[in-house]
């Protein structure tokens, strides 16, 4: 209470047999707010209650009664006496409880009514005569940097060592490289610089410069763009939306951002955040996913496109949406989407592991993402993009995310073709360092799954706990980075039953609370169904269970068992080792060739798309 | 069945959650499916079922939005109500 709110006398009568809890709870509020309380025992006879409040002679009176048959007369009663002992105009008198509502509490003859126990601050606040400020209208969300406060320091010395000198190889190999999603990558930009220009000038010189640079970028493009660009004819089952559709598109968004009320699915936790991945192949349908997660408590998304993008050579445009899973990226359906973000919403969107990486973090930067990831190992051995062009890419990947000041993340879902842990753990170390040395800001994605690896090892026979601990207390033993495990968390323990979905989920998501991750991907509870689409109704399952989870542990935390410190023991020579054989090798790319990082024994190809595509000494404009 | 203004509202589907009585698992997902369809719905599946002792927990699926489709809930006439 503070100094200006008067002290006042409160009786707190339990109208009830048995049911005095939410008066308990309002007592235990108002004495904190230094009032004086009176809170008598429930069901006592009414000419008790009415000879107590005489003697108190109290500033308000709050009753607690819940509604059934005959209640109504009872508490009319109620009223009449106070007022035959002159208290009525002396006291406000209100009224609490299940299905009570201000016109009831009106027609009984109370000054206000409440109907549950959510409502207990407000019922303070009428007490203390001042105004109610609901709790979601002060909560304001901010978006966050899940990179702040880390130094990337290395501290475990030999694999640093080993990691500086594959990255040095790396750097001087790269050197002069070019390919033509570089080339495409810096087309875009000049494109993208120059079309405010000619919005606010329309000079015919500022026109026919676009028209170059977009001739050029059609030179660099599979035929299935050119002829989209030149002819309009659209890829098999894509469509474009009409005016009417973006019209209504824009009124949903404006009338789903005035709706929102911000919402922490943490309880007492700073993190992890939680991140959801949509995709569903329409924006609009996305659209509608992400609010509806941001409502339910959702930090971030994050953008999945069609694997066929993955391995088209350029990109199409417009306001696309096409009939299987993954959403086009264009810089239409993009910049759609970023408008119905919410200000605190973090939003990633992934170069990944295809054909067009460069130009998809160009976009990232230019079209305000948080976040983008890059994953030059997945993508060469199990995203089928051929390893020496997708290491040139990736590393302008690395330097545009640098320039446009992105964190990325670089995960390890190599692991799910049956490449060990430690193998898929070098990779990621490799990328995130020279990461660093190039000045970008890495984060690293352990694999929260039951993998191959596992299944055949038994490593998860007896819990899903120890080794995914193991991993995270791994990394921690090598660098100072954010981690964020994914993707999504608790891959390939997920059934088809919304329950135990969700309940999986929800206990990776404590696992990771308690290892202080920094953020989490999580999975919709339609996560294992294959046959169709997931459900927005789904998606809430997850966060729900999320959220009770957070509430479950509080500050509380699950402990590893002996096995987790084995494991990362274990983990940790054999990232050594494999970084020691790459080393050795002298040239990552051949090491990626050749299975260093993750062989056809474990399951994994080296990918052919783009094959043959790597320019050396080429200006990359 | 011809659409009513709450199935406008519906974003992507209707699931329904039962508990069938039936002989095994094959029965009951047929069951299931039938239910939805004597309900009207023609673009249904069966998201999860699991028997056991005589009978089946089921989840089954009816679309009535799928991603790209012209959707009730964001049209012209839709936020021409809502305004």
């Amino acid at each position: 209470m503070d100094s200006m709110t008067a002290r006042k006398k409160i009786l707190l009568v339990p109208l009830d047999p048995v049911h005095d809890v939410a008066l308990k709870m309002l007592n235990r509020k108002l004495v904190e707010r230094n009032h004086e309380t009176i809170l008598l025992p429930p069901d006592l006879p009414m000419e008790e209650i009415i000879a107590r409040a005489t003697e108190a002679l109290p500033d308000v009176v709050m009753v607690s009664r819940t509604v059934g048959y005959g209640v109504g007369e009872l508490l009319g009663r109620f009223i009449d006496m106070f007022e035959a002992v002159g208290l009525r105009d002396r006291a406000r008198m209100v009224i609490g409880g299940k299905a009570i509502k201000p016109e009831l509490a009106a027609e009984l003859g109370f000054d206000r009514g409440f109907g549950t126990t959510g409502v207990l601050d407000e019922a303070v606040a009428y007490v203390e005569e001042r105004e109610f400020v609901p709790v979601t209208a002060r909560t304001v969300k901010r978006k966050r940097d899940i990179t702040s406060g880390y130094t990337y320091s290395f501290h475990h010395q030999a694999i640093a060592g080993l990691l500086e000198e594959i990255t040095g190889e790396m750097i001087a190999w790269g050197k002069g490289k070019s390919t033509p999603a570089i080339r495409r990558a810096h087309l875009r930009e000049q494109m993208m610089d120059l079309q405010p220009r000619l919005r606010l000038e329309k000079s015919s010189r500022s026109a026919a410069e676009l028209e170059s640079l977009n001739k050029a970028y059609l030179n660099l493009c599979d035929e299935r763009i050119v002829k989209f660009h030149e002819q309009g004819t659209l890829p098999s089952g894509v469509r474009a939306f009409t005016g009417e559709e973006l019209a209504a598109l824009d009124a949903f968004i404006g009338e789903s951002k005035d709706r929102f009320s911000a919402k922490s699915i943490r309880h007492n936790q700073d993190k992890p955040l939680v991140f959801v991945q949509y995709g569903t192949g329409c924006p609009i349908m996305d659209i509608s996913h992400i609010k509806v997660s941001e409502g339910w408590g959702a930090d971030g998304v994050l953008h999945f496109d069609p694997s066929w993008g993955a391995r088209t050579e350029g990109l199409l445009s417009g306001y696309l949406s096409q009939e299987q899973d993954g959403t086009i990226i264009t810089a239409e359906n993009l910049g759609k989407i970023k408008a119905a973000l919410q200000d605190s919403t973090l939003w990633t969107l992934r170069a990944h592991r295809g054909l067009n990486t460069p130009e998809t973090v160009v976009l990232a930067g230019k079209l305000g993402a948080d976040l983008t990831k890059i994953s030059i190992v997945y993508g060469s051995i199990s995203g089928g993009t051929d390893p020496l062009r997708l290491t040139a890419d990736g590393m302008e990947c690395i330097r545009l995310a640098g320039k446009y000041g992105l964190p990325f993340d670089v995960v390890t879902n190599e692991e799910l073709g049956g490449v060990p842990a430690y193998k898929a753990f070098a990779s990621m170390l490799i990328v995130a360092y020279l990461a660093v040395k190039l000045g970008a800001r890495p984060i690293v994605k352990p694999l929260f799954c039951f993998s191959p690896e596992v299944m055949i090892s038994g490593k998860m026979d007896d819990n899903y706990v120890d080794y995914n601990a193991a991993k995270v207390m791994a990394l921690r033993e090598i660098m100072d980075a954010p981690i964020w495990p994914g993707e999504p968390i608790g891959f390939v323990t997920h059934s088809e039953d919304r329950v135990q979905s969700s309940l999986s989920t929800a206990l990776h998501a404590g696992l990771s609370l308690s290892l202080g991750v920094d953020a989490i991907t999580i999975a919709s509870a339609d996560e294992a169904y294959s046959r169709g689409i997931i459900s927005v109704a789904s998606r809430v399952d997850s966060l729900r269970a999320v959220q009770e989870v957070f509430r479950f542990f509080g500050e509380s935390a699950i402990t590893p068992g002996s096995k987790a410190r084995e494991w990362t023991k274990e983990l940790l020579a054999g990232i050594e080792d494999v970084l020691r054989q790459v080393a050795r090798r002298g040239s990552f790319v051949q090491s990626i060739y050749e299975g260093l990082l993750g062989s056809p024994e474990d399951g994994v190809y080296p990918g052919r798309s783009g094959r043959g595509t790597v320019t050396e000494n080429a200006q990359n404009l | 069945m011809g659409k009513t203004k709450a199935l406008d509202h519906v974003i992507d589907s209707l699931d329904i959650e039962t508990f069938l009585i039936c002989r095994d698992q094959d029965e009951g997902e047929r069951l299931g499916l039938q239910l939805v369809r004597d309900l009207g719905f023609k673009d249904a599946d069966v998201v999860f079922a699991e028997y056991s002792d005589g009978g089946v927990r089921i989840r089954i699926r009816a679309n009535i939005f799928r991603p790209g489709d012209p959707y009730a809930w964001c049209s012209a006439k839709q936020s021409e109500a809502a305004s």
